[in-house]
């Protein structure tokens, strides 16, 4: 297959974006390329491209006290490599430092990962342990969803065709051991088989907050609440962390059902979560 | 001067400038483009194939089907048995129906899918087998069975009764992609002269020309086939690809026309590495010597046979591996399938056996608490040793040497963590053609404008030949770079060199670009260049007198296997290696990171140290791949998306030793080492991974979820 022909439209500045988007005909906004451009060359047919890569508004990061914004069109390779995510939001920086290869995180951007959204984004976890909101802008107005309730299925979100994603909103965490850590079939450029983000508060063997995010094993990212609740306040014993694995465990499970695929990745993720506790 | 010394490729400066024109990107004035329409089922019969709305869209200007082959609409290398355009009937998923050629690649691909075929579908034959309930017949009355070649030596059985220890097992493998860099692809178009012209990238010109030509009912030269530049093959380039249908759509057309395939086409049309499924058991004293082995081999050709018969009878040959055993009974089958079409990859099913031999070994010598290294040197063959086939081994037999190359690292082996692991895997290859004769032509020329100029029909696809063979020349001539060059890829310029396959150019076309080399260097002694008359003097008496060409041949000697034994002299010459890997396992996912490798090859004699240690890196990097990673999986994997390959983050530590035990009718001692840089690979991982995780696989590749339900989950 061919990728099909297509007009592409660079947008200028954010308010060009959004009026374009506004209009009467049918666009669709890429944000780098690497998703799409993939899906078109399978048969997905666009006649006209709106590139926002280049919007200025949303090509930064901006971090103070209150977190962190990342600019929709920020790509992968800017994420893993700003010194604010690196000490705020190492969990982040990592994911995105896997994601597919140079290449394709100097063009893929996080907010055309999350648009995607793929149960496989490499983003999503980490970004999930950070309580992430995202920002929607239109020519109607601005508009916050929770990350969480912005992925509604697996590649379908809340997005409104005039809307772009202008950036996300990371709450900051101070005193966390966190962390991403992924499976993939080889060392790099590969997609996930199953990741998780973490973020671990503890105080003299006391869980005070613990978050967990495991992607590519639900339809959509999955944040284990449940297990996160059960472990605030108590000692980090191994029958307290056996407890609370069972407990993601079986929160995957209520949500998916049996998958052949958890076999295998149901032992390992049980590995996994248990070595993130014990830390 | 030139032989072991670090000459830079030939092509070097060229591509890193990026001036070479691969065959997916030439454009000629009026040029057309040709797609090919596949088979969507493994089997099927063809009741309608409608054409109408493809026809009626613009630009498309021919579509050729099976009726429009003026000549003989089969090809194969072994046996003409493997149709061109499917003939009412097709065969395996990706089979060729029929081609549109059309005014740009877009309108031919559309063209394509406005195609309609009603099939009646057949039950398809997706596993080898003997039984015609299970799988009946695919091809006309008799069976599934395309070959069966036995070894014998000895008497296997009775040395197995009688061994102190026996090992048996079943190991398996699977489909394998080349993935090749550049996928297939070619230009046709018709000379000045009427000719058919076919430039593609190819591993074999000679052998496509004569293919062209029979299926055109046109004689031989009246096609030119001319390689371009050419980004990998490992076998995959050796079979017909775009030619036959470019060389239609030129025919019926008489425009220049242009064929490339998407990494899709390719992976749906491309043969692959034969998966095999190897019973092997293996006896011993108690004292680590081999008593005997039996093997039972059992293959998957797919549709049609390309190499299926000559992968079945290498297999059989190399079952051993490169010990002496002195009783050894191999059976090696190879099926029909509807699978897709296997042939020739890199190392010609030994990579397959090697994983089972060397997996065998350690076993043995666990068995008997021996050290694996110790284990192999003992049985190693050396010189006066007495391969399988019988065959007196009487020089160049540098196994036991490799081996010791690596002996240091193995004996202060220290495992980091409990997750480490070392393996260790030997193996010998033939170079050149299983007993049959498969000679080099090259000849030199003394050129007008007096420089030496080599014609070579060798085909250069990354591996480096044209420098290894233009250093030979160089050597003996004792002349300099700027005296030569080098004019090559072409059957209108050069002799049949054979295919760039069995690990066979440096050997075999080496020798003959030696002989040529000797008599030229003798013309130019006795006409005083030596001496201090100018080059420029001597070539242009040579041409006025029509003496200006020399003539290399070489066909190694080798004799045809027993019919029924396969015992004879099958190649003339092998190559040896050791491999010794180190790996990580993580228990807790299964992934498998591949951390040091120590690879030593006895070479003969190195031509190119770089080249030579470029080889091995490749194939330690194609060794990983079919270890851990890649398994293509019939009319599901469709493209890299699915289908993992090892990246350089996977590559690990390399140190490459070589030894050189001199093969006297090898160019400067030298042999093959294409192959063999692969074939050790797969099998030092697996008895790694074995060793750090105390669980042993027998089946590939040994994928994160493999090996942690391996480990246990």
């Amino acid at each position: 297959m061919m990728l099909p022909e297509f007009e592409l439209i660079n947008s200028g500045d954010k308010s060009a974006a959004l009026s374009l988007l506004a209009g009467p005909d049918r666009i669709k906004v890429i944000a780098g390329g690497t998703d799409l451009l993939v899906r078109m060359r399978r048969g997905e047919t666009w006649g006209r491209l709106l590139d926002v890569s280049g919007v200025p508004e949303i090509r930064t990061i901006e971090a103070d006290a209150s977190g962190i914004v990342i600019g929709g069109a920020v790509n992968h390779g800017e994420v893993s490599a700003h010194s604010k995510v690196l000490e705020a939001a190492p969990a982040l920086a990592c994911a995105c430092s896997r994601v597919g290869s140079p290449q394709i995180r100097n063009m893929g951007t996080v907010g055309g990962n999350l648009v995607n959204a793929s149960p496989a984004a490499d983003t999503l976890p980490p970004l999930l342990i950070h309580r992430a909101r995202v920002k929607l802008e239109s020519v109607r107005g601005i508009r916050e969803v929770n990350l969480e309730d912005f992925i509604v299925s697996p590649y379908q979100t809340s997005i409104r065709a005039d809307e772009l994603l202008c950036g996300v909103y990371l709450e900051p965490l101070k005193g966390y051991r966190m962390g991403y850590r992924r499976v993939a079939k080889r060392a790099a450029w590969a997609i996930s088989r199953l990741s998780a983000a973490w973020a671990v508060r503890e105080e003299k063997g006391v869980f005070l907050d613990v978050r967990l995010a495991i992607g590519s094993c639900t339809p959509m990212p999955f944040r284990a609440h449940a297990a996160e609740e059960f472990l605030a306040g108590r000692e980090g014993s191994a029958a307290v962390i056996a407890e609370a694995v069972n407990m993601v465990i079986e929160g995957i499970t209520f949500i998916s059902g049996e998958r052949p695929s958890y076999i295998y990745k149901l032992p390992v993720l049980r590995g996994m979560l248990e070595n993130i506790l014990r830390g | 001067m030139f032989i072991g010394k670090d000459m830079p490729r030939i092509d070097s400066l060229d591509k890193v400038l990026g001036r070479p024109v691969f065959a997916g990107d030439m454009i000629m004035e009026g040029m057309l483009h040709a797609t090919i329409l596949r088979s969507t089922r493994p089997h099927a019969r063809i009741l309608r194939i409608n054409t109408a709305a493809a026809l009626r869209l613009a630009g498309v200007v021919k579509i050729i089907t099976v009726r429009d082959v003026p000549g003989e609409n089969l090809f194969g290398i072994i046996k003409k048995d493997q149709p061109c355009l499917a003939d009412g009937r097709v065969y395996h998923i990706g089979q060729p129906i029929l081609i549109v050629v059309a005014e740009t690649e877009r309108t031919a691909r559309q063209a394509v899918s406005l195609i309609a075929i009603d099939y009646d579908e057949i039950t398809p034959v997706l596993a080898p087998s003997s039984s015609p309930d299970t799988a009946p017949p695919i091809h006309g009355e008799s069976g599934n069975l395309l070959c069966l070649r036995t070894l014998i030596k000895g008497d296997a059985e009775r040395a197995l009764a009688d061994s102190d220890v026996v090992v048996s097992n079943t190991y398996r493998t699977t489909w394998v992609d080349h993935a090749f860099l550049e996928t297939e692809a070619g230009i046709g178009y018709v000379d000045g002269s009427g000719r058919i012209v076919i430039a593609s990238s190819t591993q074999n010109i000679h052998y496509k020309r004569r293919e062209v030509s029979r299926l055109l009912a046109i004689p031989e030269e009246s096609v030119q086939m001319i390689q371009t530049t050419t980004g990998g093959g490992f076998g995959g380039k050796l079979d017909m690809t775009v030619e036959g249908y470019l060389a239609l759509a030129v025919y019926h057309t008489r425009r220049p026309v242009l064929m490339r395939f998407s990494r899709e086409e390719s992976f749906l049309s491309n043969t692959k590495r034969h998966p095999l499924y190897i019973d092997y058991t293996t006896g011993a004293r108690k004292d680590g010597s081999l008593t005997g082995v039996k093997v039972n081999i059992v293959g998957d050709t797919g549709a049609f046979i390309s190499y299926g018969e000559v992968v079945c009878l290498r297999a059989a040959v190399h079952a051993t591996g490169p010990y002496e055993v002195p009783h050894v009974h191999v059976e090696s089958r190879m099926f029909y399938t509807n699978n897709p079409v296997s042939g020739a990859m890199r190392g010609f099913g030994i990579p397959q056996l090697a994983f089972a031999h060397e997996s065998q070994m350690d076993q043995i010598a666990m068995r008997l608490g021996m050290d694996l290294l110790d284990i192999r040197v003992k049985n190693a063959l050396r010189k006066g040793s007495l391969t399988a086939t019988s065959q007196l081994l009487e020089h160049s037999v540098g196994l036991v040497e490799t081996i010791r190359k690596v002996e240091p690292h193995w004996r202060a082996r220290e495992k980091e963590s409990d997750s480490r692991g070392f393996g260790l895997g030997c193996m010998y290859y033939g170079c050149g053609n299983t007993g049959a004769s498969n000679p080099s032509g090259c000849h030199i020329r003394l050129t007008g404008d007096g420089r030496i100029a080599l014609h070579l029909g060798a085909c250069e696809i990354g591996q480096g030949s044209d420098t290894v063979l233009m250093q030979i020349m160089l050597e003996t001539l004792g002349v300099g770079e700027k005296e030569v060059q080098l004019v090559r890829g072409d059957t209108d310029t050069s002799r049949d060199a054979g295919s760039s396959s069995a690990s066979r150019h440096t050997y075999i076309t080496g020798r003959a670009v030696y002989e040529a080399s000797a008599k030229t260097r003798s013309y130019l002694e006795e006409s005083g260049y030596y001496h201090g008359r100018s080059l420029r003097d001597v070539c242009d008496e040579a041409s006025a007198r029509e003496t200006a060409v020399f003539e290399g041949f070489f066909d190694p000697p080798t004799t045809p296997v027993d019919p029924l034994t396969c015992q004879g002299v099958p190649y003339a010459t092998y190559a040896f290696a050791t491999h010794m890997t180190e790996v990580d396992v993580d228990r807790v996912t299964g992934e498998c990171r591949i951390v040091k490798v120590h690879a030593a090859h006895d070479v003969g004699k190195v031509v190119n140290p770089t080249l030579a240690k470029g080889q091995v890196y490749g194939g330690v990097a194609m060794g990983i791949g079919f270890a851990v990673m890649e398994a293509f999986e019939p009319g599901k994997t469709e493209s890299f998306d699915g289908y993992y390959i090892p990246t350089s983050m996977d590559m690990p530590d390399i140190e490459v030793y070589f030894v050189e035990d001199e093969e006297p009718t090898g160019p400067f001692g030298a042999k093959g080492v294409g192959e063999p840089a692969l074939i050790p690979q797969a099998a030092a991982i697996v008895n790694a991974i074995t060793d750090a995780t105390g669980a042993r696989p027998f089946e590939l590749p040994v994928h994160v979820e493999r090996l942690k339900k391996l480990i246990g989950l």
